[in-house]
């Protein structure tokens, strides 16, 4: 297994001023699903316009399938495939004569291109659609057409800049399915970018989180979610008690506690051995529990862990990241 | 199309109501023709002498507007699509370039035909044949060309189609009227001459109508159409050099 993109201290500096990505290093193994996980402004689309070659390079060095990004951004080019986060297809033009487009900019012939269309779409299960034109399309749909648009020159890596956003449920599922087996079926190794954690956790083989233009922290989610998740006791106990913090960190299995107003919320490795230890020790004390929950881990324990606040947080403040888009407008 | 009504308001409107011969009072009207050919370096009609003009403005307003369509393929994604492609960025360049000057260029005809069938309108001389129209519009697609590269490297140096139109609609009226667009530059007063004298459209405007108004030229008026035709050649080149350097900024990786 090789690496197929690399970067080394990468980093980008907008107008001399505004650092959006901060001295960024990691690798991507070839064949697998590889995202970055952060709120917005967190530096994720500025870094993949690094990667495929719309922003330069400020500080730092990055290689895709082995070409150099900022020496060789014609031969990365051609070994890469782009789908923005915009929609981007022609309005005007039909499902496959965009593809066509995009196999002519590439580089193929019209008759080459033509032949790889139908097969590609039938991959994201377009055919039917494939002679209307785009402005008839749901947003799903044009997403799973920019989807397979990037693929008519069979690059070797694919970019996916937030590759649901906008969508429901079901759709956002069925691009995760479809994005899955291209991965499965052609090798394709995928770069994303996303806010939604349960993306990250469902679609990559390994994510890095990044937050405020630096990588926090990286791995397989499952891995992740073990050192910094674990499962979560959150006891809601009625007032008069005192606090019982300290009584409940000395019970035996319970790795943290922490209190906010009467809930505790107790972070443990093993709930089922320690739960009954922890309901009977808390009725010793003659302590009324008004309320018990109990959570698995998940990906926005890490973020908070790693972070130090949830991702919903950082998405309430999103005039902050406003500001951040509007300042990189101006630093440009 | 639109572009095409506007050619025709100009040309029938404008031609119609401004049309000096409309001063000659009724008692002198047989004098009105010769009036006109006098002021206007032979064109029996105003409408003659506007044509070439109004094709003019044609040329400076779409390709100056038509760059709108360039700023919101840089707005709404597509030029990533094409930054992102292993495709020379002065293909880029040069394709919106061809475009612009292509659909320009069809109006141009259109309009040209069209200024047949209005009243007073366009009147070739009986000398007038295939190589004079190519001389003609040799003339428009020099003109046309210069205006191109450099209204094409503008949009794509621009963020918002805010910023082009301000720029735009400060060059535009000034290009058009500092010139012999509507009137002969000679009875300009001495400030409005001097610019309108260098004024590409003016040499523009001055190649065309030799043609249109004689046909066959005699060796002075071909030597003029020369001269003006070199004008808007080295017009081309220098908008050409100047629209390269500033696009292949524009389209630099961000």
């Amino acid at each position: 297994m090789s690496e197929i993109i690399e970067a080394k201290g990468l980093t980008k500096i907008y107008g001399g001023k505004l650092m959006a990505v901060d001295h960024i290093s990691f690798s991507v193994e070839e064949g697998e699903i590889f995202g970055f996980l952060g709120p917005n402004g967190a530096g994720k689309t500025t870094t993949i316009k690094m990667l495929n070659t719309l922003a330069s390079i400020t500080e730092g060095t990055a290689e895709v399938a082995g070409h150099d990004v900022a020496k060789n951004p014609g031969t990365v080019r051609k070994s890469i495939g782009v789908v923005p986060q915009e929609l981007t297809a022609d309005d005007e033009l039909s499902g496959a004569e965009n593809m066509v487009l995009m196999g002519r900019l590439h580089q193929l012939s019209a008759s080459a291109a033509k032949t790889k269309v139908d097969s590609l779409l039938s991959l994201v299960d377009l055919q039917e659609a494939s002679r209307r034109k785009v402005k008839t399309y749901s947003g799903g749909m044009r997403r799973r057409l920019q989807l397979v648009m990037g693929l008519l020159h069979e690059p070797k890596v694919l970019f996916l800049d937030e590759p649901t956003l906008g969508l429901d449920v079901q759709t956002r599922s069925k691009m995760w399915h479809y994005i899955k087996g291209l991965n499965k079926e052609r090798g394709l190794t995928v770069f994303m970018t996303t806010h939604y954690l349960d993306e990250a956790d469902s679609l990559c083989d390994r994510i890095a989180i990044i937050d405020h233009g630096t990588i926090k922290v990286s791995g397989t989610p499952a891995e992740l979610k073990t050192a910094h998740g674990g499962d979560i006791i959150a006891l809601t106990i009625s007032e008069g008690v005192g606090d019982l913090t300290d009584f409940l960190s000395g019970i035996e299995g319970v790795s943290q506690v922490t209190k906010d107003d009467n809930v505790y919320r107790i972070k443990l490795p093993n709930t089922e051995k320690a739960l009954p230890s922890i309901i009977g020790g808390v009725l010793q004390q003659e302590a009324v529990i008004e309320g018990i929950t109990f959570s698995k881990p998940s990906l926005d324990q890490v973020f908070l862990d790693v972070v130090g606040h949830s991702m919903r947080d950082e998405e309430a403040s999103s005039s902050d990241s406003g500001w951040e888009n509007i300042k990189m407008e101006r630093a440009r | 199309m639109p572009g095409l009504a506007t050619a025709v308001f100009y040309l029938a409107l404008f031609g119609s109501s401004f049309n000096p011969a409309n001063l000659i009072p009724s008692n002198a009207s047989q004098y009105a023709s010769s009036v006109i050919s006098n002021i206007f370096g032979g064109a029996p009609t105003y409408i003659t002498y506007l044509t070439a003009g109004v094709i003019c403005i044609i040329l400076v307003f779409n390709m100056a507007f038509g760059g709108i369509d360039l700023v919101l393929d840089r707005q709404l994604g597509y030029l990533s699509t094409l930054l992102t492609a292993p495709i020379p960025r002065a293909a880029i360049y040069l394709s919106g370039v061809a475009q612009n000057l292509v659909k320009v260029l069809l109006l141009a005809v259109l309009t040209f035909v069209v200024a047949f069938f209005i009243p007073n309108g366009l009147r070739l001389p009986a000398s007038f044949g295939v190589i004079d129209f190519l001389g003609v519009f040799g003339a428009f697609i020099l003109l046309g060309l210069g205006l191109s590269f450099i209204f094409t490297a503008l949009a794509l140096s621009v963020r918002s189609i805010d910023s082009l139109v301000a720029i735009v609609n400060f060059l535009t009226l000034p290009i058009m009227f500092m010139s012999n667009a509507f009137f002969p530059s000679s009875s300009f007063p001495t400030w409005l001459m001097g610019i309108a004298n260098v004024n590409p459209v003016t040499k523009a405007n001055e190649a065309a109508r030799l043609l249109i108004v004689n046909g066959t030229l005699t060796s002075a008026q071909l030597s003029t159409y020369g001269l003006d035709m070199a004008y808007l050649g080295g017009f081309a080149t220098a908008l050409g050099i100047l629209g390269y350097l500033a696009a292949s900024r524009a389209l630099r990786p961000e």
